[in-house]
């Protein structure tokens, strides 16, 4: 029996997503424990993607919350040419489900779709793939300690950041 | 009647103090398709590295210009390399990125090669009653006209006439040496993981990105500001910085904080000085690269460069080290390959240090390319003013370029056509010169 039952893993999911939607960065970073991990693997070869961070490159690793801090501050700085005009994001997430867990500790598999589009440019991009998360209880609350983001279509149109993931 | 004029493309008048290039050329679809046959096509191209197939029948995919490729070391080590189209129905043989087989069977008709190229099976070609004339033609996958190594770096070329590729790169090598001889073992490898992006303007954007010390600090201040808050932090949580502890690029900077090299044939380099310190992955080789190479050359193998082979490598060595294979789609799309560079046997502390600050950096998720990126899309879209056919992004650094080298190349015995020293406001656009040099060197049959 898991600490956290399948509807309440799913809404800290959803959560997650409106926060990124709504490009509300504050809570979303919030939603992490300070050691965190926040991963996305790059792909090795056609089929099998990178596995030791220390030895193989991702493209994104960061051990602590405090890196996600700076990607926002980037963001917000108005100093990123990049983050100038903001992408509307989209976040769809399914196949939600508590893989194992026991006590603080639940592991969450699911699936997403973000769509994006960039509004500098009038494209519009779907960025897809599977999620896991890893859901920690943390001083009475449950955070987010490990997310991976393993990204299906890798080949990246000009830039992708933390809120199109 | 040839399409283009070279003086309506590129203006190079030195007695007159003039380099300009037109906005034509990072425009035209017509003169697109003849870049790729003439510049792509027409010489010596990087198609990657021995290391990416490093036992018998190990191979990689790649493409020359238009034309799919594939490099593979056959069943006696060597390295070959092939277009990448059955001679049957031209269809691409191999469709994986890399892998290892003895054999390739053509997915269409079966006609099958082994890992040297050669033609092992003609599905029923007893029966097939083919005329006599069939067998003039050879059934061996076409190797490319020119394919040559030098230290792991792979080139190949599908012109026959071309010079050697001793005398393509030149004293370029010597800048190959020194990400080389980083290694005890003498390789160098990418590090597992590719990234891959395409962005929607030019491929001569990226080319003159990577040697353009002037937008650094325009481009890049969010990055920047984050990268000096990181070194102040020493926090063990904090992604470790190398350029926050290098004064190459701040404008406060006193004296020579590095410069500019070109060399024949369109290689060129933009450098900066870096000082040895436990800044940098490599420090922990410091002591013994000065016993093996000389300080001299241990310093350089320090100092931040960037360089490009003209038209398609580039390979940056500063925070981190990164290897880039440009590829041009359309006038207005390239596909940009990544990969992390690392010396063969270097520690797992340097090479985990070496990949985190890749990621911050190099990558199209990180912090800081990004920001080029949409930079040379934004470029792309002015590319369309008619009015003012001249650019004005070559000019800087006019007067500070010298024939030959300087103090500092010679330290290492280095001799460039060109050099600019340069303290941290010069930040020299001439070298630019030599990429349209070679460029109109290689397109010279299609231009008046």
């Amino acid at each position: 029996m898991s600490a956290l039952t399948q509807a309440e893993a799913a809404r800290i999911l959803y959560e997650e997503a409106l926060l990124l939607d709504r490009l509300d960065f504050d809570p979303w970073i919030a939603m992490y424990t300070t050691d965190c991990i926040f991963w996305m693997p790059a792909w090795r070869d056609d089929g099998t993607q990178t596995e030791d961070p220390d030895r193989e490159l991702s493209l994104i690793y960061y051990k602590g919350r405090r890196n996600l801090e700076d990607r926002v501050q980037r963001i917000r700085s108005g100093f990123s040419v990049a983050s100038a005009v903001m992408p509307r994001v989209s976040h769809m997430i399914g196949n939600v489900l508590v893989s194992d867990g026991d006590g603080d500790v639940v592991r969450v598999a699911s699936t997403f779709i973000v769509n994006v589009h960039d509004v500098r440019t009038r494209r519009n991009h779907a960025y897809f793939g599977r999620y896991e998360h890893e859901l920690r209880l943390d001083d009475g609350a449950w955070k987010i300690s490990r997310k991976v983001i393993r990204l299906m279509n890798d080949v990246v149109p000009t830039m992708l950041d933390i809120y199109g993931i | 009647m040839k399409p283009f004029a070279l003086h309506d493309l590129v203006d190079d008048r030195p007695h007159d103090g003039v380099f300009r290039v037109a906005r034509t050329l990072f425009r035209d679809q017509a003169l697109f398709e003849l870049e790729m046959k003439h510049v792509f096509e027409g010489g010596w191209i990087f198609v990657g590295l021995a290391t990416q197939a490093e036992n018998p029948h190990d191979y990689f995919t790649s493409f020359i210009g238009r034309v799919p490729i594939i490099v593979s070391r056959d069943g006696e080590g060597e390295l070959r390399c092939f277009v990448n189209a059955c001679p049957h129905k031209g269809v691409r043989l191999i469709q994986k990125v890399c892998g290892n087989a003895r054999r390739h069977i053509c997915p269409y008709h079966s006609w099958t090669f082994d890992s040297a190229g050669t033609n092992r099976n003609i599905k029923w070609k007893k029966s097939g009653c083919y005329g006599e004339g069939f067998d003039d033609d050879s059934h061996d996958l076409a190797p490319v006209a020119q394919f040559g190594e030098y230290r792991g770096f792979l080139f190949a070329s599908l012109n026959p006439d071309v010079p050697s590729l001793e005398d393509h790169l030149g004293e370029a090598r010597k800048l190959l040496d020194l990400i080389v001889d980083k290694s005890p073992v003498g390789a160098v490898e990418l590090v597992p993981g590719r990234v891959t992006f395409t962005y929607a303007a030019n491929w001569k954007m990226q080319l003159e990105n990577c040697s353009d010390q002037y937008h650094f600090t325009s481009t890049h201040p969010s990055y920047i500001r984050i990268l000096e808050q990181r070194a102040k932090e020493e926090s063990a949580q904090v992604v470790k910085s190398s350029i926050a502890a290098s004064e190459f690029w701040q404008e406060d900077a006193s004296g020579v904080t590095g410069g500019t090299m070109s060399f024949d044939h369109g290689h060129v380099l933009n450098w900066g000085v870096m000082p040895v310190s436990a800044a940098l992955p490599e420090f922990e080789h410091a002591e013994e690269w000065a016993r093996l190479h000389g300080e001299a050359k241990r310093n350089w193998m320090f100092n931040m460069r960037n360089l490009t082979i003209f038209p398609n490598l580039q390979i940056a060595e500063n925070a981190s080290s990164q290897i880039r294979v440009i590829r041009p789609i359309a006038a207005n799309l390239t596909e940009m390959q990544t990969w992390c560079i690392a010396p063969r046997g270097e520690s797992d502390e340097a090479r985990s240090f070496r990949i985190r600050q890749y990621e911050d950096f190099f990558n199209p998720t990180g912090m800081a390319t990004p920001d080029d990126t949409v930079c040379y899309e934004e470029a792309q879209l002015g590319m369309a003013a008619q009015e003012r056919p001249w650019l004005q992004g070559h000019a800087r650094g006019l007067t500070a370029s010298v024939e030959g080298g300087n103090d500092y190349s010679d330290m290492i015995e280095l001799r460039p056509a060109r050099s600019v020293l340069a303290d941290a406001q010069l930040c020299d656009e001439s070298l630019f010169g030599s990429y349209y040099r070679a460029w109109a060197q290689r397109m010279s049959e299609v231009l008046a």
